[in-house]
């Protein structure tokens, strides 16, 4: 059983190398180089277009902030700067009256 | 080493003529390895350049121009198993391809001396790819690399970055069923050889 398992491994060695020869290692074509660099030009385009997409990308998302920013945010914050302004005055304007009814020896 | 570390190191930098000569010092033999691996004459070209597209866009993560040649071989390895397991995806489609190929191949070949030897060796080829076959695309490619391409335990524990048992195992048990699947093609050939010598006899 050994010598036939033996004797099995020899030929597909055998095998092998004949497959060896029988597939020499090919001649490359004329239009393999030019192919080559045509492949690494279209992968550097294509990099290149993702990135240029990106970049728009982040470029309309930063127009869109602006916007967003100078025509919502904006008026928002003065608008609450403004009642900010206006609260002031109405506390001030309590604090008067208390004083007022304190002068006048109303109750506390 | 086909190429000098310093073309090497001149093609990291980006220069483009240094590449193209380490293309042209390597083609040939990542094409006859490729041809080996995956037995498609008419696809070796386009894996091939497939291989070194991967390697101009790979070549700044290479560490030192020393693991050059075994950074070239994963990239074939890898190159030629993604063509292996799409191949695998459209097999049945292909099947027809192939009958046509080896009769055109058989066509072309002039005189009958040359057409006897080319039909040895596509006999050759396609007992060879059969057996191949009989095992997944990572243990085909590795088989064919240590059998075929005759590389060493050593470099193919570079290529691969496992230990070299852990490749003995893996190339073992591989061998074992190519093994089984040829003996087991020799005994049907045996007893077709002898069933048609049985029919030869009885007229």
């Amino acid at each position: 059983m050994d010598r036939m398992q033996h004797q099995g491994e020899k030929r597909l060695d055998a095998l092998f190398a004949e497959y060896r020869m029988a597939c020499p290692d090919p001649e490359p074509s004329a239009d393999f180089m030019p192919s080559m660099w045509k492949r690494i030009e279209a992968r550097r385009v294509a990099t290149v277009s993702v990135f240029r997409h990106w970049a728009q990308i982040c470029v309309m998302a930063t127009l869109a902030l602006t916007v967003l920013i100078g025509g919502v945010l904006i008026p928002k914050f003065q608008e609450n700067a403004a009642s900010s302004s206006s609260y002031l005055e109405a506390l001030s304007a309590e604090h008067s009256a208390d004083y007022i009814h304190m002068l006048a020896g109303g109750p506390r | 080493m086909l190429v000098e570390f310093e073309l090497i190191e001149r093609a990291r930098s980006g220069d483009d003529s240094a590449f193209n000569q380490i293309v042209q010092a390597y083609r040939k033999r990542i094409l006859g390895t490729i041809s080996r691996t995956i037995g498609r004459p008419e696809d070796v070209e386009d894996v091939g350049q497939e291989v070194f597209l991967r390697l101009y866009y790979s070549l700044d993560q290479l560490r030192t121009p020393e693991v050059f040649e075994p950074w070239l071989y994963r990239l074939t390895v890898n190159a030629a198993y993604d063509y292996l397991r799409r191949q695998r995806r459209r097999q049945e489609s292909r099947m027809s391809d192939l009958s046509e190929q080896q009769v055109m191949l058989a066509d072309a070949a002039a005189g009958s001396k040359r057409r006897d030897e080319e039909q040895r060796r596509t006999k050759i080829r396609e007992l060879a790819q059969s057996l191949l076959g009989q095992v997944s695309e990572e243990d085909r490619i590795l088989l064919t690399l240590k059998e075929v391409e005759g590389l060493s335990l050593k470099e193919l524990e570079k290529i691969y970055s496992v230990n070299e048992n852990a490749l003995k195992v893996r190339l073992f048990r591989a061998r074992q069923r190519v093994l089984k699947a040829f003996g087991a093609r020799e005994n049907s050939e045996a007893v077709s050889k002898a069933g048609l010598g049985s029919a030869d006899d009885s007229e």
